[in-house]
């Protein structure tokens, strides 16, 4: 591990509304090869966390320690299906932002490209129309757009919402592999069962209610109190949180 | 041989038709590849409004002694600079606020025209069309149109994709999309100023949203969407101007007519296959 962390959020307070106060004093750090499960009920913070973390939102106070421009994975869902791209065009768009506006795309990030589609198992879909591809496929191509962008950091938003069994399966190797190399993932979800197996749990409801490793930070009580009435017990181990947004 | 040269080569012999054939040929560049960007991003609406916010501008350009297209491009700008600003904060949504701008347009249009000033024959003419008030400017200006509009579908292509794929996550990837989306909007009012002499600033769809729009029913990658859309939108001009020429109507309204009906009939070919594929097979088809 190197020395420093790849995220460091101090005292983050802001909102989209000045005094609005969507996230309260939030402080936490990321280290290369990290995976952090951040959980919130609906309206809890993530989205609002996320943006700050992109830099397209100001926070009213405390300061985020960001040192490269971090990769965002969306939900499928917000991407237009009809829109005329193919898996490869979508992977590309993660070379846009280093490539000057009168310079075409190089044939080193072209091979970047083809190189992520093949690592998320997707080589032979590069030509096929987003639109066309299942849920866990599309995921996948917009996880490629973020290996184009080699960033260090990736935020993803609830990654596996929606996403068949194998396509899951498949994702969450991808996610150890990135691990493994040093990258550090910033997971949005809400299931519970995911946010065990990572190696920090970030507990959000608006303030900040619990940030630690998930074997001392997923107790019953950090859940309550970070879903409240959205939450169901099932025994001492296993709770699962309501995702009333879920597709 | 007479016979067809008279019906089809003859409208187009007087010097204002040759003209006038320059001006859709050239219209159709800007008409296929901004058209193309239009109907992708859904601003068929704000084009419509762009030509509608014009007619204020059309009225004072006169009185004022302005060339109206400057006057109309001021209308334009205005109108995309009031819907940027508006929606900035997503509290306001577009078509909302376009339907708002083109509301005011029109009454302050028609203030403009009715109790200010004496609007003659030169309005009503920017706002249906022209065959024979064509000039060089206006096919030069239309050229000029074409150019910026072939230069801006490759400097902003990137940002024009990726703010339209995924508008929430195109900042992230490094994309200077809001702005690439401002200009959009203005160069869309710039096009719809050069065309408003040809096809008449109420008209400005049928060059800029028709061909496209039909060119989008078969066409799924950009490029073939884009060359079939500036092939359709010449194809659509010359046959314009000839029926117009015929029925001795504005160039605009017979675009329009052409535009609707290849359109409709496009739409019907693209559903009759899925319609038989669809239905049930027929009774004692099967074993």
């Amino acid at each position: 591990m190197t020395a420093a962390p790849v995220v460091a959020v101090r005292r983050l307070s802001g909102g989209y509304v000045a005094g609005d106060g969507a996230l309260v004093d939030v402080n936490f750090e990321v280290w290369p090869g990290q995976v952090i499960a951040v959980l919130a009920p609906n309206g809890g913070g993530k989205t609002t966390l996320f943006r700050a973390l992109l830099g397209e939102l100001p926070f009213s106070s405390g300061e985020i320690e960001l040192p490269h421009r971090p990769a965002y994975v969306p939900q499928t869902e917000r991407s237009r299906l009809d829109f005329p791209v193919s898996a490869l065009d979508v992977a590309l768009m993660g070379a846009y932002g280093r490539t000057p506006w009168y310079r075409r795309l190089s044939s080193a990030d072209r091979e970047v490209g083809r190189a992520a589609l093949d690592r998320v198992g997707l080589a032979d879909r590069s030509r096929s129309p987003f639109g066309t591809l299942s849920g866990g496929q599309r995921q996948r191509v917009l996880i490629a757009r973020a290996l184009v962008q080699e960033a260090p950091v990736i935020l993803l938003d609830e990654p596996l919402s929606g996403v068949d069994r194998v396509s899951a399966t498949h994702i969450e190797e991808i996610f150890a592999d990135l691990s493994a190399e040093g990258r550090a993932l910033l997971i949005a979800t809400h299931d519970i069962a995911q946010a065990r197996r990572s190696d920090r749990v970030l507990c959000l409801a608006r303030g900040q209610v619990a940030f630690g490793p998930p074997d001392v930070t997923l107790s019953t009580d950090v859940l309550r109190r970070t879903y409240g009435a959205e939450l169901i017990v099932l025994d001492e181990s296993t709770a699962v949180a309501v995702d009333h947004h879920a597709h | 041989m007479r016979v067809l040269y008279d019906l089809l080569i003859e409208p187009f012999s007087a010097p204002f038709m040759q003209r006038a054939l320059l001006e859709v040929l050239l219209l159709a560049v800007p008409g296929g590849v901004l058209g193309s960007w239009i109907v992708l991003r859904r601003l068929a609406f704000y084009t419509h409004a762009a030509g509608t916010a014009a007619f204020p501008g059309l009225v004072v350009a006169g009185p004022w002694g302005l060339p109206p297209q400057l006057t109309a491009l001021a209308c334009g700008l205005g109108l995309a600079g009031g819907l940027s600003g508006l929606t900035r904060t997503r509290r306001v949504d577009l078509d909302a606020a376009i339907g708002l701008g083109l509301v005011l347009a029109l009454a302050i249009g028609v203030i403009l025209a009715s109790d200010l000033y004496e609007s003659g024959s030169g309005v009503d003419r920017l706002l249906f069309g022209t065959l024979i008030g064509l000039g060089t400017t206006d096919v030069w200006l239309t050229a000029g149109l074409a150019l910026v509009a072939l230069g801006a579908n490759v400097a902003l292509r990137r940002p024009w994709l990726a703010g339209g794929f995924d508008p929430a996550s195109a900042r992230s990837l490094g994309v200077r999309a809001r702005m690439g989306d401002w200009l959009l909007l203005a160069l869309i009012a710039l096009a719809v100023v050069a065309a408003l002499e040809a096809v008449g600033a109420l008209l400005v769809a049928v060059i800029f949203v028709l061909p496209a729009a039909t060119a989008r029913l078969v066409f799924v990658r950009l490029t073939a969407l884009q060359l079939a859309s500036v092939g359709l939108a010449a194809a659509e001009g010359v046959a314009g101007l000839w029926l117009a020429r015929r029925l001795d109507i504005g160039p605009g309204p017979a675009l329009a007519m052409i535009g609707g009906a290849l359109f409709a009939v496009t739409a019907g070919m693209r559903a009759l296959p899925r319609q038989v594929a669809a239905a049930p097979s027929a009774p004692g088809a099967r074993a």
